[in-house]
């Protein structure tokens, strides 16, 4: 048993794999939590779509041959940049609502392009195209974990020493500014990493699992959890273990890890929703009961103070 | 002889779809005080705070704070104001406690890595006493009614450091208790403390007896002077349209719109 364990640990393909689902999740705490913060969590779909536009363009200035050095993969890094800043521009009020059109309409464009252009790349070259899209935890190669651990690594630094100030854009950006806090820097900081880590894991593991596991795990525990650290912990634990699961499940069956590890990723949100739930009974059974124990005279007293509390909702 | 808290001088603002916001807007407040900007909805209130601290750029003329200018000196106005912005462009999606939010207003007038010291910690307690939050220090912000989010915003400028405290509709549905709490707070820390305190409100009454100057906006300046001043049947009307009337009672005048006591932000 254990021989079979370390005989299928020795495999590049699950190393790789393995290392992949760590920085994912990396992406996925850092990113996905402040994504959800700032309630931006369509940028994900947004980033990954953009970045698509991108490698078509990189293919088509390729194949055309006016630009044989644009390599697809930084036309994609360039369009997710690109969502970033519109993104970043719109909401540099701190106004969520503008954010989410500015994010629809880039990506629309971005994808406009990207069919656009298939006209005039060859046709042997258009599923290449879609490989930007349909990644697989198994199928990275070496330079995808280059690419990724350096990117994830870059969030996490930045995380790490800026979480304040993320915090704080993200909660009341114009008292921030007006305290005199260099806001949008921060603000652009934040979504521009945020997309770059955002293409570079779309190209290695597929757009299916990032969108799962950037938001879901970060909505679930947004809901559950009461402080940003409490957060960022369980989201980088939950997409872990949803991967680690995704590529044990591929070993025995035939199945790809990407698509299992995804549905349960979503599937944590529905799990939250139903805690929480089941929390608010039981809270709410507790604070009945404290209420009975009091006795006739302190009960008035708890009446009144409730109502005034009823009056302040 | 400080310079005044406020001196604007035929200032124009205008947002960048093309409203108007403010014109031909010129007062002078001397500092310190206890200052109330009033006016209905849409009149520039915020507006002018906004342009002040440096958020917005005016179209014509200038507006000085302690004797800075809003655009040049914008860096020097931030250090001097603790603001606290309307209630509704606070954030709710991020799980903060409460006591994150009120370190907030010492943290961020703090270098890198903004750690909160005791002596922070201690002070952000202490102004969670003013508001009668103190029991609420661990509890998430977001699930907090909106009148003791209010109660908590009022806090974090209590928190801070600065001599010019702005608050853009602190009463914002919030009921008579807490407004009492709050503008009491406000008061005794303005006068403890030598720091003026800047605030925007549609109901001048519950704060009529302590503030010191007000300001009537209606995109332009209606009248600027003592609550007394200000309380003219003239003005108001001018204001608020012509059912507004003033009464008076026990030596204080205080007035009445359609509206008045139901607050319209909710
Ligand atoms: N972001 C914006 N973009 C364009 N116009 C704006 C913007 N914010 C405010 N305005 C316009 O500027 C004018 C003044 O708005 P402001 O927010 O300063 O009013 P206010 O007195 O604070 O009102 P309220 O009591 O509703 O808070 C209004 O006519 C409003 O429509
Ligand atoms: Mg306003």
């Amino acid at each position: 048993m254990i021989d079979a364990i370390l005989l299928i640990l020795e495999s590049p393909f699950i190393q790789r794999a393995i290392i992949g689902a760590l920085m994912i999740a990396v992406v996925a705490s850092t990113s996905g939590s402040f994504l959800v913060f700032r309630g931006l969590s369509f940028m994900t779909a947004g980033v990954a779509h953009a970045a698509l536009g991108g490698a078509a363009l990189g293919l088509f200035l390729q194949a055309s041959g006016i630009a044989p050095w644009f390599d697809p993969m930084l036309g994609a890094l360039i369009f997710a940049v690109f969502v970033a800043l519109v993104t970043g521009y719109a909401g540099e009020t701190g106004i969520g609502e503008k954010m989410e059109v500015a994010v629809g309409v880039s990506f629309a464009l971005s994808m406009s392009l990207a069919v656009f252009l298939m006209y005039y790349i060859p046709p042997v070259q258009v599923p290449s195209i879609w490989g930007y899209l349909v990644g697989d935890l198994l199928l990275l190669d070496n330079l995808d974990i280059v690419m990724l651990s350096g990117t994830a690594l870059l969030l996490l630094i930045t995380t790490i020493l800026f979480n304040k100030e993320f915090i704080y854009v993200s909660v009341d950006m114009e008292g921030s500014t007006a305290h005199g806090l260099n806001a949008r820097a921060y603000h652009y900081l934040m979504l521009i990493t945020s997309a770059l880590a955002i293409a570079l894991a779309t190209k290695a593991v597929g757009a299916i699992l990032v969108y799962a596991i950037l938001v879901a795990p970060a909505a679930a525990s947004n809901e559950l959890l009461s402080s940003v650290r409490g957060v960022l912990v369980a989201v980088f634990f939950i997409a872990l273990i949803s991967q680690f699961a995704g590529i044990a499940l591929s070993l025995s069956v035939r199945t790809s890890p990407s698509a299992v590890a995804g549905i349960l990723a979503a599937l944590s949100y529905v799990i939250a929703l139903q805690i929480k739930k089941m929390r608010d009974r039981v809270h709410i059974d507790e604070e009945l009961e404290e209420l009975l124990k009091m006795d006739a005279n302190e009960a008035q007293h708890v009446h009144t103070e409730s109502h005034a509390h009823d009056h302040e909702h | 002889m400080s310079a005044p808290l406020i001196e604007a001088e035929n200032l124009a603002v205008r947002y960048p779809d093309g409203e108007i916001a403010l014109h031909h807007v010129s007062f002078k407040v001397e500092s310190p005080t206890f200052m109330a900007i009033i006016g209905p909805n849409g009149s520039g209130k915020s507006t002018l705070l906004k342009t002040i601290l440096g958020l917005m750029k005016p179209m014509r003329g200038h507006v000085n704070l302690m004797g800075y200018d809003s655009e040049k000196e914008h860096s020097k106005i931030r250090r001097l104001v603790r603001y606290v912005p309307q209630r509704d462009r606070i954030g709710l999606n991020v799980p903060m406690k409460v006591k994150d939010v009120v370190l907030m207003g010492r943290l961020l007038k703090k270098p890198l890595p903004r750690l909160a010291s005791e002596k922070d910690e201690m002070i952000a307690r202490n102004a969670l006493v003013h508001v009668a939050m103190e029991d609420y220090w661990e509890r998430p912000f977001p699930e907090l009614s909106g009148g003791q989010r209010q109660r908590v915003l009022v806090a974090r400028a209590l928190a801070g450091e600065g001599q010019v405290l702005m608050l853009d509709e602190p009463l914002a549905g919030t009921d008579m208790e807490s407004q009492e709490l709050i503008v009491e707070a406000l008061d005794q820390y303005h006068r403890d403390n030598d720091v003026s305190v800047i605030m925007v409100t549609h109901d001048l009454n519950p704060i009529h007896t302590l503030v010191r100057d007000v300001l009537m906006l209606k995109n332009t300046v209606v009248g600027v002077g003592t609550p007394c001043d200000v309380m003219d049947p003239a003005l108001v009307q001018k204001l608020y349209g012509p059912t507004a009337k003033i009464v008076e009672h026990s030596g204080h005048r205080y007035c009445l719109t359609r509206d008045t006591g139901a607050d319209r932000h909710d």
